[in-house]
């Protein structure tokens, strides 16, 4: 990921743009651009994925059989690529949304007693 | 490949341009707009490989590139991937060729249902320590053990005869095997043609060999029912055994090979088995393991041996259990082991030499890396490359090393049987196969290393110049080529040690003994199968009538006759009762001067001797006898009482490769009777050849009906006894003069490398003076530095490895310093040598060529 130094923002951590990605798909279907634009927008900026990263994730998922791509027009009358949850894709989610729950919670708990002393 | 590969490019652009729709809504220039989108999206071609890669491993995609670009650059260099092909190949194939061994002797399972569960019992003598002790169980033990042991799914006992087996127009001398208990369910073979018999324990019936069946019926299938003569007793052909059956099973290596039987016969009843040598094979339960086994053996024999007082037995704790294919293998597992690790150095040096070869050409190729570095190629892409072109090279020289291995498969497999029982199964296999291609990927592993570690250490200077590089660069080069040579040297040493030990103990084995010609003695055989030779006196008649034919043909010095007979059990008068195995040899007077006997005590037989007089041999006096005279002592023989008038020396004239065992010979007038295979011996002046003829029809005009077979001379019969000995001293040769050659290859490259490299700096000597002599001696001495370390390690790399060879040789020591010093005398020589004449040859340009060569 390249560096960008114009807002305090976070880099990805390995593993969860995947599971980022199955999010976004929750609603409905959507093409490469919606998808890194909705990430983006829903961390309210924080997260900013370099957008040609997302291909071959979006790749890995499908060769997984968690989403499945299928052609489509975009709002700006474009031919565009629409992707799609599978159901194994949601099942996926569940487990992979637990899993990160249960990780925040573990290192939120490290961290805690460090945080309430260490501010000063 | 996929409908979302395909499209990628398409997703990607489309992605792009919606990125760019909404700057240019945002307001920015298109230019800008588009700049800034593709900025937000990264590096586009790395995307695409990246995603590509998700459903085509892109390293596979890579690896077809670099193999392309490497079959161009070889191409270039026909003379350069030739030397490479053909050293690699040499490698490969005698790896290649000595694990189909390895494969067919030690790991294939045999091919019986379950052979896991085979064992085979025996009396826990070693037949090469000379113990006085030979034991069999007598027919009574295993008809109990058969009855009693409930941890054999099946027991087999069999013995072997060597006998005549007869038709109306054809006689052929064959072993037979005299089976009984559950011989043929235990092999599980199906018959090719005809049946088993029920009952088959009193039944007059034969089961044939596929090859008795083929050379003697011409595969006439209506041989069932057809009665057929064996060992003078008419029987029926009951059964063909189908061409792939082979009796994998113990046999004493009594004669000059191991026979393949041809006929199998049930056994009388057991009982009659009596004091002797009854070989016992048999398959577990599941479940039962062989200590338990034998526990229970152990256990049954003590009670038998209580029921029969008198009876001698080695004792219940001789008895011993082992793994079928074990007790087959015996020694050839070490010996063959040994030779896989002698190729295995083959293999290395031949690495190492390529890997100098390699190292050279890096230096060749710094512009060329240089500019691929340049264009963008990673430091990991161009080390893949080195790989690539490496794997390529292994790949080409392991396809003509399995063309060589395919060569000595088929050598092996001919010499086979008389090395090893299971050496005729040796073929390449799919086991082979899988071993060759693990041996091309290490090879090419080996032998890129060198290179790729270099290439590693100087990435970071690795900038496009035009010249070479600073001057130690070249230096930490040249010491990696002298390590690998010097490590060749240190192989070939090793390798040469062995050689030369095994080599030592051959010539020691073919020593002359005065007296003793081999090779101007003949040896015919003979079997009488017709009736009237059943009664003495048309017998003796006859062998009279041969013996004078033989003796009055001219070129014939001595001639005699043999019949050979193995007995277990003879009790020497006035000393305590001993057991053991020996040879009886029935033999006419001139028997002893045709092989070539010493007389040491008393006097040879006679023509007119009493039947009881006998001649006996050391080995046979030392154990009967001890440290008395043994002229006119006693021996009983299975009850009748011989009497010693003569000792001869001990004569290695059977098996040239262990001390003999007791003899005993008799004269044949009074004791020769039944149907007698005999020998008939001619120690003869002139081509044993042509006198062979001579003899063979003079026999065929004196006795018409009998056949004449196995007509060789004395040393041809001696060199098939030391068969397995003469394979590993081959190969083991063989593998130290590829190794010897090409580590003198090694020493001469590097030499000639170093001294291309230094041109510049020997014109300057050259030039300011210094006598060219004085640099030839500095190139010589700085090549023969690494050379002596090689050596020095080899030796001692030998002294420790060679007594791994100990049980491969004979009355020669693992660290023979006459053998060590030979070696060690050899290699500094082809050194020198190899440092030499290149080094000569830099002297011999013109400095000022030199000079200007930069």
């Amino acid at each position: 990921m390249s560096i960008r130094t114009d807002a305090p923002r976070v880099e990805l951590l390995q593993g969860t743009l995947d599971l980022l990605i199955l999010q976004t798909l929750l609603p409905g279907r959507a093409h490469g651009n919606a998808i890194a634009k909705a990430i983006e927008r829903n961390s309210e900026d924080v997260l900013q994925i370099e957008q040609g990263s997302l291909y071959p994730a979006l790749h890995r998922l499908i060769k997984r059989g968690w989403i499945a791509a299928e052609d489509g027009i975009s709002e700006n009358n474009r031919k565009a690529k629409y992707y799609r949850l599978t159901p194994k894709g949601r099942k996926q989610l569940t487990i992979e949304t637990s899993k990160w729950d249960k990780l925040a919670q573990a290192i939120g708990r490290i961290l805690g007693p460090a945080r309430e002393g260490g501010t000063s | 490949m996929n409908r979302d590969f395909k499209n990628l490019e398409e997703d990607i652009r489309n992605h792009i341009e919606e990125e760019v729709a909404e700057n240019v809504a945002r307001g920015l220039a298109p230019k800008e707009a588009r700049y800034e989108a593709l900025k937000k999206f990264g590096n586009l071609l790395r995307v695409q490989e990246d995603s590509r890669a998700i459903w085509l491993p892109i390293w596979l995609e890579q690896l077809f590139q670099d193999c392309r670009y490497a079959t161009r650059t070889y191409r270039r260099n026909k003379l350069f991937s030739a030397a490479v092909v053909l050293t690699i190949a040499l490698g490969i194939g005698l790896n290649t060729a000595m694990f189909s061994v390895v494969n067919a002797v030690l790991l294939r399972p045999l091919p019986f249902p379950d052979p896991e569960r085979l064992v085979a019992y025996y009396d826990g003598i070693s037949a090469v320590k000379a113990e006085p002790f030979k034991s069999g169980i007598i027919g009574a033990d295993f008809a109990e053990w058969r009855a009693h042991a409930k941890s054999f799914q099946y027991l087999a006992g069999y013995q072997y005869q060597d006998t005549t087996l007869a038709t109306a127009t054809e006689a052929n001398r064959v072993r037979s095997i005299v089976t009984a208990g559950d011989f043929w369910p235990l092999t599980g073979v199906k018959l090719a043609l005809g049946r088993f018999l029920p009952g088959s324990e009193s039944a007059e019936g034969v089961i044939l060999s596929h090859r008795a069946f083929q050379r003697q019926f011409g595969g006439d299938t209506r041989v069932i029912g057809m009665t057929v003569v064996l060992g003078g007793r008419t029987r029926m052909i009951t059964g063909v055994l189908p061409a792939d059956f082979r009796f994998l099973f113990p046999q004493d290596r009594s004669g000059f090979d191991w026979p393949e039987p041809d006929a199998y016969v049930p056994s009388p009843p057991l009982l009659r088995w009596d004091r002797s040598r009854v070989f016992i094979v048999g398959k577990l339960n599941t479940g039962a393991t062989a200590p338990a086994a034998l526990a229970e053996l152990r256990g049954i024999q003590q009670t038998n041996l209580a029921s029969y007082p008198d009876r001698w037995f080695a004792g219940v704790d001789r008895m011993l259990l082992q793994p079928l294919r074990e007790r087959l293998t015996g020694s050839a597992r070490q010996a063959l082991l040994i030779l896989q690790a002698a190729g295995f150095f083959v293999l290395l040096i031949a690495c190492a030499n390529i890997a100098n070869l390699l190292l050279a050409r890096t230096s060749a190729r710094r512009r060329e890396i240089s500019i691929r570095v340049a264009l963008g190629a990673g430091k990991e892409r161009v080390i893949r490359q080195f790989f690539a072109e490496g794997l390529l090279l292994a790949m080409f020289g392991a396809l003509a090393g399995l063309l060589l291995a395919n060569a000595l498969v088929k050598t092996f497999s001919i010499l086979g049987p008389a090395v090893n029982p299971r050496m005729s199964e040796v073929a390449i296999d799919v086991r082979v196969l899988a071993f060759t291609v693990a041996v091309t990927l290490l090879s090419a592993l080996l032998f890129c290393i060198g290179p790729v570690a270099v290439l590693w250490r100087k990435d970071s200077r690795l900038a496009v110049t035009n010249r070479g590089c600073p001057a130690n660069d070249g230096l930490v080069r040249l010491n990696a080529h002298r390590l690998l040579v010097a490590a060749e040297l240190a192989m070939a040493v090793v390798l040469l040690a062995g050689a030369g030990l095994m080599a030592k103990s051959f010539l020691i084995l073919h020593a002359s003994i005065p007296g003793f010609e081999p090779a101007r003695t003949l040896i015919l055989r003979m079997s009488f199968t017709k009736q009237p030779y059943k009664a003495r006196g048309p017998l003796i008649s006859k062998l009279d009538q041969i013996l004078t034919g033989i003796e009055s043909l001219p070129g014939v010095q001595f001639a005699g006759i043999a019949e050979k007979q193995s007995y277990l059990l003879q009790t020497a008068s006035g000393r305590p009762a001993i057991v053991d195995r020996f040879d009886e040899f029935l033999v006419s007077p001139g028997y002893f001067p045709a092989v070539g006997m010493r007389l040491i005590a008393g006097r040879w037989l006679v023509p007119g001797d009493a039947p009881d007089a006998a001649v006996i041999n050391e080995t046979f006096a030392r154990r009967a006898f001890g440290a008395l005279d043994p002229i006119g002592r006693e021996i009983a023989k299975l009850g009748r009482a011989v009497r010693v008038v003569g000792v001869v020396a001990n004569l290695k004239y059977q098996n040239l490769d262990a001390e003999p065992g007791p003899e005993l010979f008799r004269g044949y007038a009074h004791n020769i009777a039944g149907l007698p295979a005999i020998s008939i011996v001619a120690r003869v002046k002139g081509d044993p050849s042509a006198i062979a003829a001579a003899a063979r029809s003079r026999i065929r005009a004196i006795e018409p009906q009998e056949s004449i077979y196995g007509i060789q001379t004395l040393a041809d019969a001696l060199s098939d006894s030391i068969a397995p000995r003469r394979f590993n001293l081959v190969l083991l040769v063989s593998f130290a003069a590829i190794a010897l050659l090409m580590a003198i290859v090694g020493i001469y490259g590097v030499v000639s490398y170093s001294v291309t490299q230094r041109t510049r700096e020997i014109g300057v000597r050259l030039a300011l003076g210094a006598p060219p002599w004085s640099v030839t001696s500095m190139l010589i001495k700085q090549g023969m530095g690494f050379c002596l370390a090689g050596i020095l390690a080899g030796l001692a790399g030998a002294h420790g490895l060679t007594r791994w060879i100990a049980g491969m040789l004979y009355a020669v020591e693992s660290n023979d310093p006459s053998v060590m010093a030979s070696v060690a005398a050899l290699l500094l020589t082809v050194a020198f040598l190899a440092c030499a004449i290149p080094a000569s040859r830099a002297t011999r340009t013109d400095p000022l060529l030199s000079l200007r060569h930069d």
